[in-house]
Order: structure tokens, then sequence, then C-alpha cells
């Protein structure tokens, strides 16, 4: 499907190839400002690096001022998955090029103990963790 | 504060729809007379964006007017125990929805729909806002708040959409138009027009972001007064206020950096055409220090003519 042909009467079908473009590799759509797309993406990238550097404080700091151009090389073109998934697919491809900083490494090592996430659906915690959480709340609400 | 945002951000919106309308109706009997649909009571004063990150900030504020909370960042049947202690003072909470994707051609779910609903009977809120803009498409989510053409088909949408929402609420529905850096190809109105045939259509009120005016104004090679002049300001429900950064030569609205001055003074003039009944300010990253954040409330607050609420 050539988005150029898609004019007006199938505003679903535009909306899809204007998102493609933006989060997912897709060409951008005829009749739009080039230039103006491109500022769109790298802002939407700048806003996921920030989102993902809340939840993943250590793997950002690790990268300092470079933490934007870093999240950026890797999430431009793949659709954002969240931030929690963003940042858990950085570090693992980080860590498979060897290129995971040390406190960063020991962030995803520490998150991956807790969290089962098989990269492609929502972590869910691991059963251990959860018993250990549940454990410590019931043991949190007997001390009061 | 990291460990409970990671277990938040793996929570997922229930795909259950919650019967909220019918929970509200219920209650609405057990509210008070402030909470009727037509002629109702809105927020009034000076108010902030409640986040987690700047609770302490917001606390500490003895005047505060109202807060607005992310809709999709709070869960009804336990909403932050922030948002709770500010409902315990007295101080009205808007529920602010950013996902809900009024302008989606695909319609608006189900889910999302009842969520914000839900969202509105837990804070008791004065009424209920989002946004002007698509969200998703072909099955992808933007991850932001994209523009709709400015098109009769794309009013269509988004009037279907709103009666969806409204259908669902017992408050008023504010509506936002965002901040974009682009626009389609084929828009056949200019914005201030396009959002008053959408509010005449929709009998929605208006929640008027100066800085997205003032971006969209610039990045458009528009003058923000003359835009401002053309607004339908007799809907306004309430203002936003946020601050923002230029990034290789367009004004991005960042919600990150300090209000600048040009966004201030439309503030000024806002006031000079028609008095907001509330102001809020909007900072969703880079937090500065309390004092700084205070500070803007004061230039807002002095801005609008309310006392300062620091």
């Amino acid at each position: 499907m050539n988005p150029g042909h898609l004019r007006t009467g199938d505003l679903a079908a535009r909306q899809a190839a204007l998102v493609e473009a933006l989060v997912a590799g897709g060409p951008d759509p005829a009749g739009f400002d080039v230039a103006r797309l491109a500022s769109t993406r790298t802002a939407l990238l700048r806003k996921r690096a920030g989102e993902t550097a809340k939840l993943w404080p250590l793997l950002a700091a690790s990268h300092g001022n470079r933490w934007q151009a870093t999240f950026a090389a890797h999430a431009a073109g793949r659709e954002g998955v969240g931030a929690l998934r963003d940042g858990w697919d950085l570090a693992r491809a980080l860590r498979t090029a060897g290129a995971l900083p040390g406190s960063a490494a020991d962030e995803l090592a520490e998150r991956e103990a807790g969290w089962r996430y098989d990269g492609a659906s929502p972590p869910g915690r691991r059963r251990c963790a959860r018993l250990k959480a549940l454990a410590g709340n019931v043991l949190g609400r007997l001390r009061g | 504060m990291v460990v409970a945002a990671v277990a938040a951000a793996a929570e997922q919106i229930p795909a259950r729809p919650i019967p909220a309308s019918r929970h509200s109706r219920s209650r609405e009997s057990a509210l008070s007379g402030a909470r009727v649909g037509t002629g109702a009571v809105g927020p009034t004063g000076v108010g902030i964006g409640w986040r987690p990150e700047i609770a302490g900030v917001v606390e500490g504020l003895p005047g505060l007017g109202f807060c607005e909370v992310i809709a999709e960042a709070i869960a009804p049947a336990a909403p932050s125990r922030g948002v709770t202690e500010l409902r315990g003072r007295g101080v009205p909470v808007i529920p602010h929805g950013v996902r809900l994707g009024l302008g989606d051609a695909d319609g608006v779910r189900p889910n999302r729909v009842a969520h914000l609903a839900a969202c509105a009977v837990a804070v008791e809120a004065p009424l209920v806002s989002e946004h002007v803009a698509f969200v998703r498409g072909g099955g992808r989510e933007a991850g932001h708040l994209l523009p709709v053409p400015r098109s009769r088909e794309a009013l269509d949408v988004l009037t279907r959409n709103v009666r969806r929402m409204q259908a669902e609420l017992d408050v008023p529905l504010a509506l936002e138009p965002i901040a974009a850096l682009f626009d389609w190809p084929d828009d056949e109105f200019g914005e201030p027009d396009f959002l008053t045939e959408l509010l005449d259509r929709t009998g929605a009120l208006l929640l008027l972001d100066v800085a997205n005016l003032y971006a969209n104004a610039v990045n458009r090679g528009q003058d923000p007064s003359a835009v401002l002049d053309r607004m339908p300001l007799d809907r306004v429900a309430y203002v936003h206020v946020a601050g923002g950064a230029e990034h290789d030569g367009l004004y991005h609205d960042t919600h990150t950096d300090p209000v600048p001055a040009p966004v201030l003074r439309l503030l000024d003039e806002l006031r000079d055409r028609a008095r907001p009944p509330a102001v809020m300010l909007e900072r969703d990253g880079r937090y500065p220090p309390a004092a700084e954040l205070r500070a803007e409330l004061d230039a807002i607050a002095d801005g609008t003519g309310f006392t300062r609420v620091t």
C-alpha cells in the first residue's frame, strides 16, 4: 500500500501510515513536511529516553550526556513498548555487545533476578520474588 | 521510588471494562451539587499537575486551588496516597487523560473510556480533560499526542469519540488542543475555527494550554496574540502553562524546561481578554528545586491576577 495514494476519506489508514512513519521506520506519507516529521521523530525519541531513564536510572546515568544518543541509536525505527521494556531491551542489547557499563549491568541483573521478561510480552514478577514481596508485606504489617 | 515505578509500568489498564457509569450514577446523589453536569463549578485559582516526584512540593502549597493527575497513572480503586491526601484537604483533583485517543479514527477503546470515567468517580472530580489528538493507528501506539487533520472527516471522528466519552461521565469534559510540530497537508480549518466547531458540536469545554498555543503559532510563523484572539475563550474551563525549549529552530513544548517569558506574557494577554477561572503549571521531568517551581507558580498567579498559592 502506497501511503501517497491515501487522500481524504480514509483517516484510519492515513493515521496508521503516519504512526508507522513516526515510530516504526515506515516511509513518510506524501504531502507532509519531511523536516517536521523528522523533528517529531527526534522529539519522540527524546521523550522516550527521558521516560526510560526514570525506570533505568543507572543505565541512563552510566551513559552521562550520551544517554539520549545511545537510546536513540537503539530505539529509532523501533516501536516503543513502554519505558520498562524499552530500557530492558536496550540494556540486553548493550550486554550482548559487551558495552553495558558495570553499574547498569548490576541494575539489569537485579531486575532479571526479580522479574521474568521474554523480550516480547510484559514482564511479570518471578514466583520467588512475588512470595518474598508478599512475605515482606505480611511481616511489615505484623510489625505495624 | 524506582521499584514502585517498575511495578506500575508493568501494570496494564484492565482489559475488562469497569462498569464506571453505573457506579458513578449511584454515587451522584451522595455528592455535592457542585458536581451536576451543566453549570458545574469547575476548578478555580492556581493549580499544578500532581506528579509523584514533586508530591512533597505540592503538599506544601497552602493555597493550592486544584490539582491535575494523569489518568493513566492512577488506579481508581486505590489512588496514590498523595492524591488521596489532597482530596482529604478538599483540593479538587482533575483526571487528565493522555492515552484515550479522542482523534483515533478507529474509535476510542471501551476499557480506556471506562478507566477515565472511573478516575473521575474515584477522585470526585469536578471535570475531566483529554486532548484533541490521536495516539495510535494500525495497531501501533505513537507514544505521543499527534495532531489530527483539521478536516470535516476528523471533526466527525472527534465528535463521535467525545460523545462516547461524555456518555460515561457525570461531569463535564474539557478538551485540550495539543502542541504539534507538523500539520497535515489537507487542513480545511484554522485551529481556532476547528476547535470552536468541535466545542459547538459536543458541548465540551476548552482546556487552553497557552504554551501549546505559543508553540504552534511560532512554529507556523503566526502571531500568538492573533491566534489567541480567535480562540473560543468563553469556553475556557482552565488553563495550562508549561515550559519549553528551542531545538533546531523549532519551539518544543517539553514540560521539562522553565516557562519562557513569551508564554507568561500570553497569560497576561489572556487575562486582558477573558480572565480564565483557573490556571495550572505542568512539569513532567528534570524537576527543578522547589524554590524554582514555587517561583513559577507565583509568576502564573501574578499573570492571571490570582492570589499566590505558595
